[in-house]
């Protein structure tokens, strides 16, 4: 009973935490067709504002503006300068967001070092639940995903913006021709997307390994989630990382990490090669 | 006089020169780029400081020592070209090398034991190829002291042994197997997860399960601070000390004070070592390369021994030549911010420093002197 109240509690984890990860990935390409390679150097960036805003002394929860700010910061310049020329172009965009996360983790190493980095969990202690201790921040960080994915399912389906963002999606000239301004659109969905990667990298960093490269494994995680479940819509998220994070959680439990890795893999090139359309798309 | 001034300037740099086209040069092998690059700076520096030293002393056989360093944090068909250049071209009459045990095992098999060869970085023990000596820790030496002790003081009896899926934490675990059986304890568990694994919920699960008191921790790099941040939110640390044989200084910082409890790890280095050598050798860091002063660490400072060793041997066999050298080698000796080690075989022996991580920066709370690294070769 015990393992089996922690094998379901370590399962959510897995799938709240690669949801998170993988969001903003999946808005990137959903809305815009751009397949963000730089995006697990988003996470990074967003993993590193609570430690900047430890170094300067600041409360935990400053960590909030400074990472809206520095992803932010980066994410616009990002668009003006490299996103904004290779809309509608899948192939280019990879290579060049590729370029883009080899750029950004060199110079996390410049300006960060490459030394690791911890962050101190603002919650600290586990939960009992039965007679399974549970990692407190963990459960927050579950209950959080959940809440927001809700709030943002919501809202992507009744607000004016979901419409014009869809709008945007199924044909972009007409969109532009009854008056949306796509090129602000298109850069607003991009920030987003980028902002959704550092928060994730934010919430997820007193839980995860912080130094330069870290963004590679959130990047590949994230990939996989999307590729199962079918590029570019909330439900399909779901779907790819329950799929992904419970495979993983499960295969490790029962055999061990390697059986995971393996698992994960597999099924990712499963998809790749019988159903590139995911599972969400199929039905 | 200005024109004195600068034919004397002129006449003293081409003085320097020269003197350098006559320096012994070794060869510094340290990794810039790759999964160990984190360690670069501090191993540049701890090998500027040996040549300082070796140079203050009178060099080798009185010619001054000349650094060469290169990349081998790289495939090791790539690293050994970096070797064969230096080896070659500059003229380099010993190699020094931290590094991991590829890039090692196609070094020797270029070098074939015509160049003196130290190799400095912790490792899995057993290398006995002619030519090359070793100041990095064996499993042996890190642990044979260590279980003992934690068993007498700290009550660890029953011991999970958790490692990256390769050969270091496996030979380290068969160390183990065998001196936790000597010391009266038993192993409860013994797993091995891929490298770059950043799930461990799992393995925390088993552990927990296993009922044991004491995890030996042979995770390297990332997938060490991933498992043992973890490990720290499942509350697992009063449940079990940790002992890690490769959590070094940076390592720590990864993990923080807050996940750091009752973690212990073994090395023959740690920046806080009590005596005044050591103190004397991170003070000397700090006042020579001010904000540039990497972290010192166990693996970084490892090459300050491999080059006092390659000194102390030049210096007994009167060259650098190989054979000169292998005559003498057995019983060499040389200080270092460790301690006295000398060369036993080819291996040395030297004192290991068991320290506490808990606070978030390692105390050392007890050092084994000249632990035999267990290795005979024939």
């Amino acid at each position: 009973m015990d393992t089996l109240v922690l094998f379901t509690l370590n399962a959510t984890w897995q799938i709240a935490a690669l949801a998170l990860m993988a969001l903003g990935l999946a808005l990137v390409f959903g809305l815009l067709r751009i397949m963000n390679m730089a995006h697990g150097e988003f996470v990074m960036l967003g993993a590193y504002a609570p430690v900047l805003a430890a170094q300067l002394g600041l409360p935990a929860l400053a960590a909030v503006p400074i990472c809206l700010m520095m992803v932010g910061l980066t994410a616009w310049l990002v668009e003006r300068l490299v996103v904004r020329h290779l809309y509608a172009r899948m192939f280019d965009s990879l290579l060049a967001t590729w370029a883009l996360s080899i750029l950004m983790r060199k110079g996390a190493e410049l300006v960060f070092g490459r030394q690791f980095r911890n962050v101190a969990s603002p919650l600290d202690g586990v939960t009992q639940i039965g007679a399974i201790g549970y990692p407190s921040y963990r459960l927050a960080v579950i209950a959080l995903v959940l809440a927001g994915g809700l709030g943002l399912w919501l809202w992507y389906r009744r607000s004016a913006t979901g419409l014009r963002l869809k709008a945007m999606v199924d044909n972009p000239a007409l969109a532009q021709a009854v008056g949306i301004n796509t090129a602000r659109l298109s850069a607003m969905a991009f920030v987003s997307g980028c902002l959704m990667a550092g928060l994730a990298g934010m919430l997820l960093a007193p839980t995860l390994s912080i130094s330069p490269g870290m963004g590679l494994d959130a990047l590949i995680r994230s990939f996989f989630a999307l590729i199962v479940g079918g590029l570019g819509s909330l439900e399909g998220l779901a779907l790819g990382a329950s799929v992904i994070g419970g495979l993983q959680s499960g295969l490790s439990a029962a055999f061990t990490q390697t059986a995971g890795y393996l698992g994960v893999l597999s099924l990712a090139i499963l998809f790749l090669w019988r159903y590139p359309d995911g599972l969400y798309r199929r039905r | 006089m200005k024109r004195l001034l600068i034919t004397t300037a002129l006449g003293l740099s081409l003085g320097v020169a020269g003197a350098a086209m006559a320096d012994v040069r070794l060869g510094v092998l340290v990794p810039d780029s790759g999964p160990a690059g984190l360690f670069g700076p501090s191993a540049r520096q701890a090998a500027q400081l040996a040549a300082e030293d070796i140079n203050t002393a009178g060099g080798i056989n009185g010619e001054p020592v000349e650094l060469i360093f290169a990349d081998v944090g790289l495939p090791p068909a790539q690293a050994v070209q970096s070797v064969q250049r230096l080896w070659r071209a500059e003229g380099v009459q010993g190699f020094v090398g931290m590094h991991d045990s590829a890039v090692r095992a196609a070094i020797v098999g270029q070098l074939r034991g015509q160049v003196p060869y130290v190799y400095t970085a912790v490792y899995e023990g057993g290398e006995c190829a002619p030519g090359t000596y070793v100041t990095g820790e064996t499993p042996a030496q890190q642990l044979a002291p260590v279980i003992p002790w934690l068993a007498e003081h700290e009550g660890a009896t029953n011991w999970y042994l958790i490692g990256n899926d390769y050969n270091w934490p496996r030979d380290t675990n068969a160390a183990a197997q065998e001196i936790i059986a000597a010391s009266g304890g038993s192993v409860v568990g013994e797993e091995y997860v891929p490298l770059g694994s950043s799930d461990f919920d799992a393995s925390l699960g088993r552990i927990r399960a296993s009922g044991a008191d004491a995890v030996l921790v042979t995770l390297v790099g990332g997938d060490s601070v991933g498992f043992n941040v973890a490990y720290a939110a499942f509350g697992l640390d009063a449940q079990a000390l940790r002992l890690g044989t490769l959590i070094e200084e940076n390592t720590l910082a990864g993990i923080g004070a807050a996940n750091a409890n009752r973690l212990f790890a073994s090395m023959g280095f740690f920046a806080s070592i009590d005596s005044d050598t050591a103190r004397a050798y991170t003070d000397r860091l700090t006042a020579q390369f001010g904000a540039d002063a990497a972290q010192p660490n166990g693996m970084g400072q490892s090459v300050y021994d491999g080059l006092m060793l390659m000194a102390a041997l030049g210096n007994a066999a009167g060259s650098l030549d190989s054979d000169a050298v292998a005559a003498v080698a057995d019983g060499a000796s040389f200080s270092s911010p460790r301690g006295m080690a000398t060369l036993d075989g080819n291996h040395v022996a030297q004192t290991i420093y068991l320290a506490d991580g808990s606070s978030g920066a390692f105390e050392v709370v007890t050092s084994f002197d000249a632990v035999p690294s267990g290795v005979t070769c024939d």
